[in-house]
């Protein structure tokens, strides 16, 4: 039975004026080690029905994975008690109407294939091609999304997803590299495990560093996670509705250098590729900063119902479970500069720090977009144009629009960063990232030193 | 149910485990959320599946599928061993010697939350909404949350028993907004409030409605306050964020797994050592730890843990002496010291892990009243707003919602955009005085994330307000 079948299934047996079922399958493995040995090995087959049910104007959502005609009646059950327990919803956009996706990529056959014994086979790579201890894991999947609905759309959709984490770590130092893609052929754990253990070998007897703005390098998974966490309050339609974003103000006016321009890009063959959101829209490529100048948000249905001045949606939706942030941008993607590597921002930068991972970041403010949260696994200090001695830790609290106010340069080629911890249901995002330079980074203390 | 978790036991042995553990895991959560008068959430979710873990020549292999059938229960076992089969390293692995668990355990309850019909749900959320309501306030919400979990396990050593896990809890939020400057105010925690395993005696007693004049009212008032000032000082830390600093800045970093690295990629590792145990001065005397999965109440409480040890209360810091770590059976093992008790997992489609159950700052002497007058120049900080810890629990920044000014011993204005930072160790040695009993008070979080594929926890933490001297406060880029 197909994930599509499913939802066609599942549609049949809702009891409401409208309703729309969508269904998320996983096949995945995950062969997680420690210690160069894997210690949490994960197997996980599943599928998940969520139906949404319109009673005389009254929504309500169940979801089960119970899939048996019975399993399918009592969700049916379950959806319309809810709908009927709800007031009537005046701002309930309707269902997605139907509409043909765009054709992506995103599926792989190779990836698809890898079963148990290959991801254990595909960890041990990473493990045998480093001399340091190991740390992370090699996983991969096929996610399935479905949405079937009684307006007649029909939408369904298979990803795959394959991801190394590579931590070489010992007392006293380590080094981190990570790779991602929806092909097998994207990712060589052995590379990855090589790239951590020559980091992590330049991180032995770190020095502490005063806190201050520094001038710094960031390599791309450290820039991504910064650029996410800003981005889910700076970026979505909801937050500028309710005043609480970054970019309710300043639509259309210059904040950030003229170099940085960022798009939310889910057809993007090199990033994680996604047809439709979770309302079942086509996805679109909305950009959200231009030459430094904001032009966008991103929509669902129900934001640009509420915003009620002509807004459209964008194909943005997010998941039932955390609707309540509003449309969210899971597939940003920065373009790249002019830079050939990191080393070479390193030159232009001069003298500051190279921050190669963040670690636990938070949002202090979302109004004014700062953020907080550490470095780890590879921070160092740049003297004379070069990444030079190893720094501990570093506690960083930044004004994300300061620290992109100016930015001396950006690699050419944005790499694929892995936005995925894996809870709940599998569904791969990523974020397209070159590597940057700042001019201003505030550091506010310090922290641990690198390794176990 | 029973029989199909022994089913799966006996099909992981015949592959070739030399231990099996399976469990069947049932659960229905509901969660009805409103904003801004509306109704934002209202959803009804089940999810059912047996997760199967094995050991093959010391090697771990965990698989699950969500068939509860026989087909269903020898395929996630037949996966597990083909898996730990595959697993690369060394492995070698003891589990610390136990005594086959049995019997039965369900959450004290007066009424069942799931049995509460929606409707009423959703007319309480609506009327602690309006009651925050207030002129310069933007956003206002209220959530609140149901769920029933029914595991039943069994293992190759003969341990066989099954629980009923009932927890609900609830929250409110206002933000206010006004001339560029966002604030917000929560009640009776951020972030989703506050939840027990309990019935819904419990949503009630939390008194949404009440409460939320004054939260409304805070959260414009914090539009006009004055940002608190940097620098080193005396805070006094109200209940609900020593929650969290118990949780991330003790909590995790006493987790035994984290402190032999096996988190190192992800969540981290620890600044702890084994041979810490019991010579390592974490803090002040004042400061009494308990790890407790017996509390009435408590969202980590339970007859047995998810591999099947008795659940207890130990001391994790005495008199600011690290005395114990959060352990699993075979960490335990490990250091030679405890025999689990902490494992446990997010659902039937995942591998338990070491975490939190109920972990407790016990209480000390006096009211906060007491603690606050005895400050000559400070400040008293209210309600997590946000959060964050390195990698080895060290150097931690938490900002809070609301602070107060405290001169010669009593409360002044209010201030905003409150932070304090520290480390670890220097920090919990500078706390002075934590109030007492009566000032002692349980909260429930269920997002705390661990683990690759990753897994929330619900844990709950009791705590007293506590003073602390000599802290960096107001860091604001």
């Amino acid at each position: 039975v197909t994930a599509l079948e499913l939802a066609e299934r599942a549609l049949q047996a809702a009891d409401g004026d409208e309703a729309l079922a969508l269904v998320q399958t996983e096949r995945s493995g995950m062969a997680r080690f420690a210690g160069s040995e894997v210690h949490q090995p994960t197997l996980i087959e599943n599928e998940v029905v969520e139906l949404q049910v319109a009673r005389d104007g009254r929504v309500g959502i169940a979801s089960g994975n119970r899939t048996d005609d019975e399993g399918l009646r009592e969700l049916a059950s379950r959806a319309r008690e809810a709908a009927d327990s709800a007031p009537a919803a005046d701002d309930f956009p309707g269902l997605t109407p139907p509409s043909t996706p765009p054709a992506v990529e995103g599926f792989d056959e190779e990836a698809a294939a890898l079963g148990a014994e290959e991801q254990a086979r595909l960890a041990a790579a990473a493990i045998e091609a480093s001399d340091l201890d190991l740390y992370g894991f090699f996983t991969s999947g096929v996610t399935g999304v479905a949405i079937a609905a009684t307006t007649g759309l029909s939408v369904s959709q298979e990803l795959t997803d394959v991801a190394v984490l590579a931590l070489a770590a010992v007392e006293g130092a380590s080094g981190y590299a990570e790779q991602t893609g929806w092909r097998a052929a994207d990712v060589d754990p052995a590379g990855a495990a090589r790239v951590a253990v020559d980091k992590a070998s330049r991180t032995r007897g770190a020095a502490e560093l005063e806190p201050g703005a520094y001038a710094a390098v960031l390599e791309a998974p450290a820039f991504a996670e910064l650029l996410a966490y800003f981005s889910y309050d700076a970026f979505g339609a909801l937050g500028v509705i309710e005043e609480r974003s970054y970019s309710f103000d300043k639509l259309g006016q210059q904040v950030f250098d003229e170099r940085f321009s960022l798009a939310d890009d889910a057809l993007d063959p090199r990033g994680l590729p996604k047809a439709f959101d979770f309302e079942g829209t086509p996805k679109q490529r909305v950009q959200l900063v231009e030459d430094g100048v904001l032009t966008g948000v991103v929509w669902d249905r129900a934001s640009a119902k509420r915003a009620g001045d002509g807004h459209q949606t964008t194909g943005h939706a997010p998941p039932s479970s955390i609707r309540h942030w509003g449309p969210l941008p899971f597939a940003l993607s920065v373009a790249g500069g002019e830079a050939d590597s990191p080393d070479q921002l390193a030159e232009a930068v001069g003298d500051g720090i190279y921050v190669t991972r963040l670690h636990y970041l938070s949002v202090v403010d979302p109004r004014e977009g700062i953020v907080t949260g550490m470095t780890r696994d590879g921070t160092f200090r740049i003297r004379g144009g070069k990444v030079a001695d190893p720094l501990v830790n570093l506690r960083f609290t930044v004004s994300v629009p300061q620290l992109l106010a100016e930015l001396p340069g950006l690699t050419r080629e944005p790499v694929l960063v892995n936005q995925n911890a894996y809870y709940d249901e599998r569904y791969p995002t990523g974020l397209l990232s070159p590597a940057i330079a700042t001019a201003r980074l505030d550091v506010t203390g310090t922290g641990s030193t690198p390794g176990i | 149910v029973r029989e199909l978790s022994e089913q799966a036991v006996a099909a992981a042995l015949g592959a070739g485990a030399s231990y099996a553990d399976a469990r069947v895991v049932v659960r229905r959560a509901q969660v009805v959320g409103t904003r801004n008068g509306r109704v934002e959430r209202l959803d009804d979710t089940e999810t059912e599946g047996i997760g199967v873990r094995v050991l093959v020549r010391g090697a771990w292999g965990f698989a699950c599928d969500r068939r509860l059938d026989a087909a269903g229960a020898e395929a996630a076992a037949a996966r597990a061993v083909e898996f730990a089969r595959a697993a690369p390293g060394g492995h070698r692995r003891e589990l610390a010697p136990l005594e086959p668990a049995q019997g039965e355990f369900r959450t004290r309850l007066e009424r069942d939350p799931l049995a509460v019909p929606v409707a009423d749900k959703v007319a309480l959320c609506l009327r602690a909404e309006e009651a925050l309501l207030h002129e310069d306030v933007k956003v206002t919400a209220a959530v609140v949350r149901a769920q029933r979990e029914h595991k039943v396990f069994a293992s190759s050593e003969g341990a066989a028993f099954e629980q009923e896990l009932v927890e609900c809890g609830g929250g409110i939020d206002a933000l206010a907004a006004r001339d560029g400057v966002t604030q917000i105010r929560s009640y009776p925690s951020a972030h989703g409030g506050s939840s027990a395993q309990a019935g819904w005696e419990y949503v009630e007693g939390l008194g949404l409605e009440r409460e939320a004049p004054r939260v409304g009212e805070q959260a414009a008032a914090l539009l006009r306050a004055d940002p608190c000032p940097s620098g080193i000082t005396t805070v006094v830390i109200d209940a609900e964020q020593m929650e969290l600093q118990v949780h991330e800045s003790v909590g995790h970093p006493t987790e035994l797994d984290r402190v032999y690295g096996t988190e190192a990629a992800y969540a981290g590792t620890s600044f702890l050592k084994p041979q810490d145990l019991g010579s390592l001065r974490y803090g002040s005397e004042h400061m009494n730890i308990t790890a407790d999965s017996t509390t009435p109440g408590g969202l980590g409480t339970f007859a047995f843990d998810d591999e099947g040890v008795a659940a207890s209360r130990e001391p994790v810091v005495r008199e600011g002496i690290l005395s114990g770590f959060l352990t699993s059976r075979e960490t335990a093992a490990r250091i030679g010291s405890g025999a689990g008790g902490s494992m446990r997992a997010d659902s039937w489609s995942r591998m338990p892990l070491v975490r939190m159950t109920n972990l407790h700052l016990e209480p000390g002497e006096g009211s906060l009243e007491e603690l606050i007058a005895g400050v000559d120049e400070g400040v008293f900080l209210q309600t997590n707003k946000s959060w964050s810890i390195d990698d080895k629990r060290l150097n931690f920044q938490f900002g809070t919602q609301v602070a107060w000014e405290i001169r010669d011993g009593r409360l002044g204005r209010m201030l905003r955009d409150a932070t304090y930072t520290g480390q670890t160790p220097i920090f919990w040695g500078s706390l002075d005085g934590v109030a007492g009993p009566e000032e002692w008070r349980l909260h429930g979080l269920t997002n705390c994330g661990k683990g690759q594929p990753g897994q929330h926890a619900h844990v709950s933490h009791g705590t007293s307000p506590a003073r602390f001297r000599n802290v960096q406060v107001g860091f604001k880029s």
